[in-house]
């Protein structure tokens, strides 16, 4: 395998979010295969600024696949074809001379996009505010040893925490639903026991937040599942379905 | 009442009717099928049970109006979240592949629902046609038989079912049928567990896999008829 | 030499025995009562630990809130990267900790630069950020048993260190985020995400209000307040390569400045000692490998130099395992600063391992054989899976290759015992300030330090201000708004009027370069000077030659890190100043020039123990250095050891 690629650039171009948009093509050659994709479109964005033209936009920040800032649909695939990864953390040794790469903005409704490959997903944030939280003013707190939690408990929370925001999940669903986010959400706090005063509350506000920012529903595909650089499991969805169900049936709300 | 109203037509509200819907439906197949099954055991034997069943015409009713309802709200729904779901992607991808590395999931059952249960409704229809409301021939050959007197009679439930399967048209109908229904609910079954809520690692494999037996099952049994009928003297 | 004032400033350090100092200026600072609370407004610029916490905690108590960040959501701060862990002085393990050894350990970890009043509340309310975040549902690892678990930093010999997997800034920033949005939910905070601070609003001497650029619209925005607060962060991205985030940017604290707020301590800068190394002149940035992988990794280079054996090739008798050989007592567990010096000696020295012979190893050979490699796994799993995403080796097989990175800086805005800084009503917190750290931090305590001055430090200092201020109506029409805002509209146009040739990447990796070179982790008066030089002529070059594409309307991305990177080229300078200012070596300021025999820091107690706060004169002008005398009055300033 050579070190050094060359390559063809499909990039989706729009100047705001009421241009119409289209896909660009660029070239690009000695790519080494050490580069993180990121680095590959800052080689890009130089080259552009070098010839004068306006370089590519794209959300980043932390570039070490926690911050949830990247995105990208990367021929067809949400961060790419590796499992469990950003694409921040993706890297140019997954691709070889020649090749030609598709780059597309997440689609959703939910998600309008801003400029190029750059969207809005402030939706994500309204739904965390609609009850993904646990009532606590600061300085309440009892000591934190006082309650015992059962590891087994800790450890599917915290599997549910890891969650990094990054909305592959709706990228990746054929009905850009956001189960997968709100799920992982409404699972930390339905396990643990600070969550649970306000759990049936909790999920009905958040489920109708979501459907007011129009997602799509969950048709269990589990293709957000693949998708999700934090390996969050579907048996979150499960759970919210679970959680919602009761919360509708039994709750006074 | 308002809030459980407003529960049932949220997005996971309606993925739960769905699924509710769909499991009672599968029950609904699972009897149709037993009772079809009968077809192999003997004339005689089908025929007592097709009586038997109709001797009781208002309970035949109560169970026709309920399933319709099933069937109504499963309909409905699959057309409702089909559309809110094309919408709320708004701008389909240039590119785009699955992530997804089991190999059963290939065939992608779960983004062809919509088709598979058109298919499978239009199959449902031609199969109601032919044997709720007779409208198959207008000569009434499949429905109708003459006696050795010469009288126009009602033909027992047993030759009924025969002639229709054999039936060019409705044998491929039912093939196709049996197999797209098949197809739907390699999906379908398991998905409605998950769409309940029900999951658990313990037990999540074993849904799966029954969910492709039943599917087999289902399929392959009604299949089995119209071949059955083919090769029938 | 620089001009130095008399000291002016006032660190407002309460009276009484230092465990007393902190309630007793809780008893003394003056209260708002609930009623008036909310006719009060607060802007909070950052939305990290410190930024977060801070917002939702005075949302709590009843102010008007309005938090600003340049990401697209206040969770995507830069906090949610920290891996290892935080602080708290619980002695859950029952090995001897105490609100007194977290206080000892911080003020020498710090090298006697921080100040003893800060460290102390540091280790005091270290205990209910713990029962805070736990409340909120934040999943610390437990034992079995369900009770929390710890493990070890470096800098201390006691287990305090709490954590969730490899991504304990991750949870405890979630946390923050959580009770900010149930404030924004209550209606007491609204969030302005996408924004970036240009300017500080100052009127009759005191911080009204920020301007800020709306980063979709490309709108510059008014907003005014009774106070603000700056929840910034660190300005390591001077350095191009470091561990921040590629957004962290020095313009807030660096606008505030130049209005009036001293700026203290620039040059102590934290210099991480396990980084994955640099792979080539495109890379980006860099990427920390938790401190924690020390509990269990050993460090070494081959005792033959320039060995280009593979690792598992060299027989132990072969390896130099040189922080065991030179700190028997501390081991591979000793603070940042010194881990780092000593890999940089070693790879100057000519044992450097890699291809570029700037890496050393760190090894869990030894790790995997005594506790398997399952349980190196749970424990590292995620950080393992980074490394090998990044570098395509498995650490599992061969040992990781680091080396030491630009990670945080201690120095910051200078502010009192209360958090405000030199303009009244201007408070910083978290990173962006500078007290707690000194001149070196120890692992675990910045997610402490964020989260005390957040949630257990500014609801109380504020309301005495807010208190104790009669407040002027200020709104957009005021004069001081208006000139700010023009400011910073003529700014912009200024960069998209130069139409140059160099872009502005090429122009910030060069202050890097410069950076690192002189003033990286080791320093010394000539280069220092020389650095001056070099960056006044970049930032001659940047006026005049950088190439900004696009328009000031609209989503600009290139515009916005051209700003980010005019106010580096600024910064940088001062930095460098403060470096050579300080002739002694202490924590992460090694100058070359003041070092023992065996080259351990040389600090000079007698002349420098003193935090430099310096004013703004004007870009091209000195800047004045106004000394704060540090005292040390229960922690005996002596050599810091930790053979």
């Amino acid at each position: 395998m050579s070190d050094v690629l060359n390559l063809t650039l499909k990039i989706w171009r729009q100047a705001n979010s009421e241009d119409r948009g289209g896909f660009q093509t660029y070239q690009l050659s000695g790519i080494s295969t050490h580069m993180s994709f990121l680095e590959m479109l800052d080689v890009l964005n130089e080259q552009l600024i070098a010839n004068g033209e306006e370089p590519v936009h794209f959300d980043h920040d932390c570039r070490e696949g926690i911050c949830g800032t990247c995105s990208l649909m990367i021929n067809g695939q949400a961060h790419g074809p590796d499992r469990e990864t950003t694409t921040c953390q993706l890297h140019m040794r997954r691709f070889n001379d020649g090749d030609t790469i598709v780059i597309e903005p997440w689609r959703a409704r939910a998600f309008p996009v801003i400029r190029d490959l750059v969207v809005d997903r402030s939706a994500f944030d309204r739904i965390v505010s609609a009850g993904g939280y646990v009532s606590v003013n600061t300085g309440n707190a009892p000591d934190a040893n006082s309650l015992p939690v059962p590891q087994q408990d800790q450890e599917k929370a915290m599997d549910a925490a890891a969650c990094i925001g990054c909305g592959a999940c709706v990228a990746a669903c054929k009905n850009a639903s956001a189960m997968l986010f709100v799920s992982a959400k409404v699972s930390q706090f339905a396990v643990l026991p600070q969550g649970k005063p306000e759990r049936d509350r909790r999920v009905l506000r958040m489920v109708a937040q979501m459907d007011e920012e129009n997602f799509g529903s969950c048709t269990n595909t589990y293709e957000c599942e693949a998708a999700c650089p934090a390996a969050i499991s579907v048996s979150n969805i499960a759970r919210l379905n679970r959680e919602y169900l009761r919360a509708s049936l039994t709750s006074d709300a | 009442m308002n809030s459980l109203v407003r529960a049932l037509t949220s997005s996971v509200g309606k993925k739960f009717v769905m699924g509710i819907t769909g499991l009672l439906l599968c029950g609904f197949l699972v009897i149709h099928l037993a009772g079809n099954l009968l077809l192999y055991v003997g004339a005689e034997q089908y025929n007592h049970y097709a009586h038997s069943m109709h001797s009781q015409e208002w309970l035949v009713n109560i169970a026709e109006v309920g399933l319709l309802a099933l069937f109504a709200a499963h309909l409905f729904l699959a057309i409702r979240l089909t559309t809110e779901n094309r919408a709320a992607r708004q701008q389909r991808y240039e590119l785009k592949k699955s992530k997804k590395d089991d190999p059963t999931t290939d065939l992608h059952a779960d983004s062809w629902m919509f088709i598979s249960g058109a298919v499978v409704l239009a199959f449902l229809l031609v199969h109601l046609a032919d044997f709720r409301f007779e409208l198959r021939d207008l000569d009434d050959v499949a429905y109708k038989t003459t006696t050795a007197s010469g009288e126009i009679i009602d033909k027992e439930p047993f030759d009924k079912a025969v002639a229709l399967l054999k039936n060019p048209i409705s044998r491929w109908v039912y093939l196709i049928g049996s197999v797209l229904l098949a197809f739907h609910l390699s999906h379908g079954f398991a998905s409605a567990f998950q769409s309940l809520g029900m999951s658990h690692p313990k037990y999540n494999g074993l849904i799966r896999v029954a969910g492709i037996v039943f599917a087999f099952v289902v399929g392959i049994g009604f299949a089995s008829f119209v071949v059955w009928a083919y090769y029938l003297e | 030499m620089a001009q130095v004032m008399a000291s002016t400033l006032d660190s407002k350090i309460p009276d009484g025995p230092i465990n007393e100092k902190w309630d007793n200026r809780k008893n003394e600072l003056k209260l708002v009562s609930p009623n008036n609370k909310r006719k009060y407004e607060v802007i909070v610029v950052g939305t990290g630990l410190a930024g977060a916490s801070a917002a939702a905690s005075l949302g709590e108590l009843g102010y008007k809130v309005k938090a600003f960040c340049f990401q697209d959501s206040p969770r995507r701060a830069h906090s949610i990267a920290a891996q290892g862990g935080i602080n708290a002085a619980k002695n859950y393990p029952n090995d001897g900790d105490s609100v007194w050894r977290l206080f000892y350990d911080t003020v020498k970890g710090g090298d006697f630069r921080a100040r003893e009043a800060n460290v102390y509340r540091l280790a005091q309310t270290s205990n209910q950020i713990i029962d805070q975040c736990v409340a909120q549902g934040v999943p610390f690892a437990r034992e079995y048993g369900g009770l929390l678990a710890n493990r070890t930093f470096g800098g201390a010999q006691v287990s305090r260190t709490f954590y969730a997997r490899g991504q304990t800034g991750q949870q405890l920033l979630l946390g923050a985020y959580s009770a900010l949005m149930r404030q924004v939910d209550k209606g007491n905070v609204k969030v302005f995400p996408r924004r970036e601070m240009l300017d500080l609003v100052v009127a009759d001497g005191m911080a009204r209000g920020i301007i800020t650029r709306n980063l979709v619209t490309g709108e510059l925005e008014t907003f005014t307040a009774n106070a603000v607060v700056l929840c910034t962060g660190g300005y390591g991205n001077a350095f191009y390569l470091s561990t921040n985030a590629k957004g962290c940017n020095v313009t807030a604290a660096w606008r505030c400045y130049r209005r009036g707020a001293y700026f203290a301590n620039p040059c102590f800068t934290q210099i991480h000692p396990t980084c994955i190394p640099v792979s080539g002149d495109y890379q980006s940035k860099l990427t920390l490998m938790s401190e924690s992988l020390r509990n269990d990794g050993r460090v070494w280079v081959p005792k033959q130099a320039d060995d280009s054996r593979p690792p598992h090739e060299i027989p132990d008798e072969e390896r130099d395992y040189y922080l065991e050989r030179r700190y028997p007592s501390f081991g591979n567990m000793v603070p940042r600063d010194v881990a780092s010096r000593a890999a940089k000696e070693r790879c100057d020295s000519g044992f450097g391992v890699g291809d570029t012979g700037q890496s050393v190893y760190l090894d869990f050979r030894d790790a995997i054989a005594r506790d398997g490699i399952d349980v190196i796994r749970a424990k590292y799993g995620n950080l393992f899976h980074m490394y090998e995403k990044i570098t395509a080796e498995n650490p599992y097989d061969v040992p990781m290759r680091i080396y030491p990175a630009v990670h945080y800086t201690m120095g910051g805005t200078w502010v009192d015992y209360n958090l405000q800084s030199t303009i009244p009503g201007l408070f910083v917190l978290g990173e962006a300030n500078f007290s707690d750290h000194g001149a070196n931090r120890l692992g675990a305590s910045a997610l402490m330090q964020g989260l005390a001055d957040g949630y257990f430090v500014i609801p109380y200092t504020i309301g005495d201000h807010l208190a104790s201020t009669k407040f002027d109506a200020v709104n957009e029409d005021h004069p001081a708004c208006a000139s700010a805002r023009n400011d910073a509209a003529n700014r912009i146009s200024e960069i998209m009027a130069v139409e140059g040739q160099r872009s502005v990447d090429s122009i910030h990796r060069e202050l890097g370069q410069i950076l690192w070179n002189y003033c990286g982790m080791s320093r010394s008066a000539e280069g220092l000077t020389e650095a001056i030089d070099s960056i006044k002529k970049l930032r001659e070059e940047f006026w005049t030659n950088v190439r900004v594409m696009g328009t000031g309307e609209g989503l600009n991305q290139n515009l916005e890190h051209a700003g980010r990177v005019a106010d580096f080229l600024e910064f940088g300078e001062l930095m460098v100043r403060d470096a050579l200012n300080r002739n002694e070596s202490c924590g992460g300021h090694f100058r070359e020039e003041y070092q023992t025999a065996e080259n351990e820091a040389l600090r000079d107690d007698e002349n420098f123990c003193y935090a430099a706060a310096w004013e703004f004169k004007g870009v091209d002008e000195e800047p004045v250095l106004h000394k704060e005398e540090l005292t040390f009055d229960y922690v005996p300033l002596t050599t810091r050891s930790y053979k």
